[in-house]
């Protein structure tokens, strides 16, 4: 079994790059990038991930938009809003836009394997 | 910069409405006295007046009767005296014209004539001839007059010029008041007149006034124009006692005048008796000295008493009922503003709370990041000499992470319940939603979700955010009891025309009852565990947002059976009217 993708899309680059560090040690294979547009040159050089770490509030292009970016170029990669910045509101939105799963910073590293794994077995 | 006073009332009455001075209890009297005052002036002063113009209107209405009873009252009586002289008068005039002076000189034909007249005129005394010189030639009657000489008398000499004359009262010769009717005529031999005289006792007088008397007659008499009373008054005396009359009718008029007795006005009407040297006299009761006036005087305070007695008391209770209305209203108003004073307050605490929140979350995931990549490589690396210490220090630094995650999450919680928008919304529309927001953690814990909703179920009108957050709240608390492997029902139904209702239950391990009484209270929470210590508002928090929303929250449980949450919210109406339907 090959290992998941995972891209973080984060303007707290501090967060996203150690996350993926931790991810990778667990065996992932993981980027981080600063907002959408890295994003989106990411997904356009032929990155593609299995499963996106989205932030929600970002400068510029915001998460749910990234959202709708990311589902237009490819609707299979899963996506899991991961933000500081959340609410009950926002998460329904991102649900019916195709969102996998919504969860609030500061987040368990267990909680949020088993959650890339769910999504990435989709 | 000086502030304007609030502008105060002028009148000194309804300055307290706006005095600030005055405590708020102290107001509402005034308020109360000024609304009492006010009323029963526009009650009571137009009934005042009303019954005011009443009683004149009735006075003078009672007045003009009065005036009218007594000259009609004094007509009859002249009228009665009138008939009975002017029958005298033709009886006497018929015997004159018959008889010649010789005839009626005979003692015995003047006895039968005068028998046959007493029998027509009661009141007759005597019947007598005087001849031309003035001696009573002829005399019937019970004084014995014959041979008297009367040719100093007035009446003889005023009964000689006049073909009939009616004297005034006198005494005469036998020293009784009476007066005197007399005819004269021409003897054909000697061409002297002689006279024909009929006395009449001044009771009959007095037995003919006394038949105009009525229940508001106070006296009837006669007088001559010399101020004599020619008749026996009631308060006056009796006949040819002095009166002093003030003021005479001009010819045949009767004349009506206001008097004075005492404390008590009469009227007085004076008439003249034509052909007699007589007024008549007649004085009748005032207005104001009737029975029917007292009798109205006395209905009508009665009835003005009656009336101040249930204004008023209409007026008191009405004042006092106002009064408290506005107390209540402006307490409401009072209560309404400081409510939305405090939601304001809250809502910008709020507003605050989930900035810090959401700003507090980022670094706080970087430190928690941090921390965790540094335990992950020192698992990695064995034989690192301060291992064991870094891994203590690193467990504390994500416990505090923990910790504040904790805080942060519940302010956001406490900041989502405070703005409020209503909306229509479709409850099962909600349910789905908050659903699939839950679905994952369900599934991850094998919790099977089963759903009974109704379909076209009525729309209620809330906040959509609140609403996701009460079924958000009792579903979480729903999948917290189960733990792993059980199953949630969701039924939505319509109960009636007024409400819809949402039951969710659980197969959890259920509520004792102790626990079950208090579950709706604040900082009330049975979540033990560490990982998943509740703050002990979730439920609470629900609670107020459902009444909030105008609905109802209800608990059942069993213990080793699952717990049942019922919930209950109002069917929006566009139309009101239709809540009756």
């Amino acid at each position: 079994m090959t290992a998941h993708r995972i891209l973080i899309i984060d303007d707290e680059l501090d967060f996203g790059t150690t996350l993926a560090e931790r991810l990778e040690l667990r065996g992932f294979v993981a980027k981080a990038v600063g907002g959408a547009e890295e994003a989106m040159a990411a997904l356009a050089a032929d990155w593609r991930p299995d499963v996106v770490l989205l932030d929600l509030m970002m400068p510029g292009v915001d998460g749910l938009t990234t959202l709708d970016l990311i589902k237009q170029h490819d609707s299979r990669i899963q996506v899991i809003i991961l933000t500081g910045h959340g609410s009950t509101e926002s998460g329904i939105i991102g649900m019916q836009r195709g969102l996998f799963d919504y969860l609030m910073k500061p987040v368990d590293i267990g909680e949020l394997i088993v959650r890339i794994k769910e999504a990435g077995a989709r | 910069m000086s502030k304007n006073p609030a502008p105060v009332s002028k009148w000194s009455l309804f300055c307290g409405l706006s005095s600030k001075e005055l405590c708020p209890r102290g107001r509402y009297k005034c308020m109360r006295n000024s609304l009492l005052l006010v009323m029963l002036a526009i009650t009571l002063i137009p009934l005042s007046i009303t019954s005011g113009l009443n009683f004149i209107q009735y006075q003078q209405l009672l007045r003009e009767e009065s005036q009218a009873n007594a000259r009609w009252n004094a007509e009859s009586a002249k009228a009665t005296i009138s008939a009975y002289l002017e029958k005298l008068e033709a009886a006497i005039t018929v015997v004159i014209d018959t008889y010649s002076f010789e005839d009626l000189s005979d003692g015995k034909k003047l006895e039968h004539i005068f028998r046959q007249l007493k029998k027509e005129h009661k009141g007759l005394v005597d019947l007598s001839v005087v001849g031309p010189d003035g001696i009573q030639s002829a005399y019937v009657g019970p004084y014995g007059l014959t041979g008297r000489d009367y040719s100093d008398s007035l009446w003889f000499h005023k009964a000689l010029t006049r073909r009939m004359y009616v004297s005034e009262v006198f005494t005469g010769f036998r020293n009784v008041p009476h007066f005197v009717v007399a005819a004269s005529k021409k003897d054909p031999y000697s061409e002297h007149y002689w006279v024909l005289r009929a006395s009449i006792d001044t009771e009959t007088l007095d037995r003919f006034l006394a038949l105009a008397d009525t229940e508001t007659l106070e006296d009837i008499f006669l007088v001559n124009d010399s101020g004599i009373l020619q008749s026996s008054s009631r308060y006056q005396g009796r006949a040819m006692d002095n009166f002093q009359l003030t003021r005479k009718p001009k010819q045949n008029d009767i004349l009506i005048f206001e008097e004075m007795r005492g404390d008590s006005s009469f009227y007085r009407a004076v008439s003249r008796i034509q052909n007699t040297p007589w007024l008549l006299i007649l004085d009748q009761q005032g207005a104001e000295a009737r029975k029917i006036w007292h009798s109205f005087k006395v209905r009508l305070l009665l009835t003005l008493g009656l009336c101040f007695l249930v204004v008023g008391g209409m007026v008191v209770w009405l004042s006092r009922f106002l009064a408290g209305k506005f107390r209540e209203a402006d307490e409401m108003r009072d209560v309404i503003l400081s409510e939305t004073e405090h939601s304001n307050k809250l809502a910008s605490i709020g507003r605050l709370a989930a900035g810090v929140a959401h700003e507090i979350n980022n670094p706080l995931a970087i430190i928690g990041e941090k921390a965790g990549l540094m335990q992950d490589l020192l698992g990695v690396e064995q034989d690192f000499r301060y291992r064991e210490k870094f891994l203590d220090q690193l467990g504390s630094l994500q416990d505090a992470v923990v910790r504040a995650r904790t805080i942060t999450h519940r302010l956001l919680g406490f900041a989502r319940r405070m703005e409020t928008s209503l909306t229509l919304i479709q409850l099962n529309e909600i349910l789905q939603e908050v659903l699939s927001f839950l679905e994952k953690d369900a599934t991850y814990r094998n919790i099977h979700v089963i759903l009974q909703l109704q379909e076209n179920l009525p729309v209620i009108r809330a906040d959509h955010g609140q609403l996701q957050q009460v079924f958000l709240n009792v579903i979480n608390n729903a999948i917290d009891a189960i733990r792993n492997d059980g199953e949630i029902h969701i039924t939505s139904r319509r109960e009636n025309n007024k409400t819809v209702m949402v039951a969710i239950s659980d197969t959890g391990p259920g509520i004792a009852p102790e626990i079950l009484q208090n579950i709706f209270e604040p900082f009330f929470t049975t979540k033990g565990n560490e990982e998943r210590k509740g703050t002990g508002l979730g439920l609470s928090i629900t609670y107020g947002l459902v009444q909030k929303m105008g609905g109802k929250i209800e608990v059942s449980s069993e213990v080793g059976v699952g717990t049942t949450f019922i919930i209950t919210f109002p069917v929006y109406y566009e139309d009101k009217s239709h809540d009756s339907a």
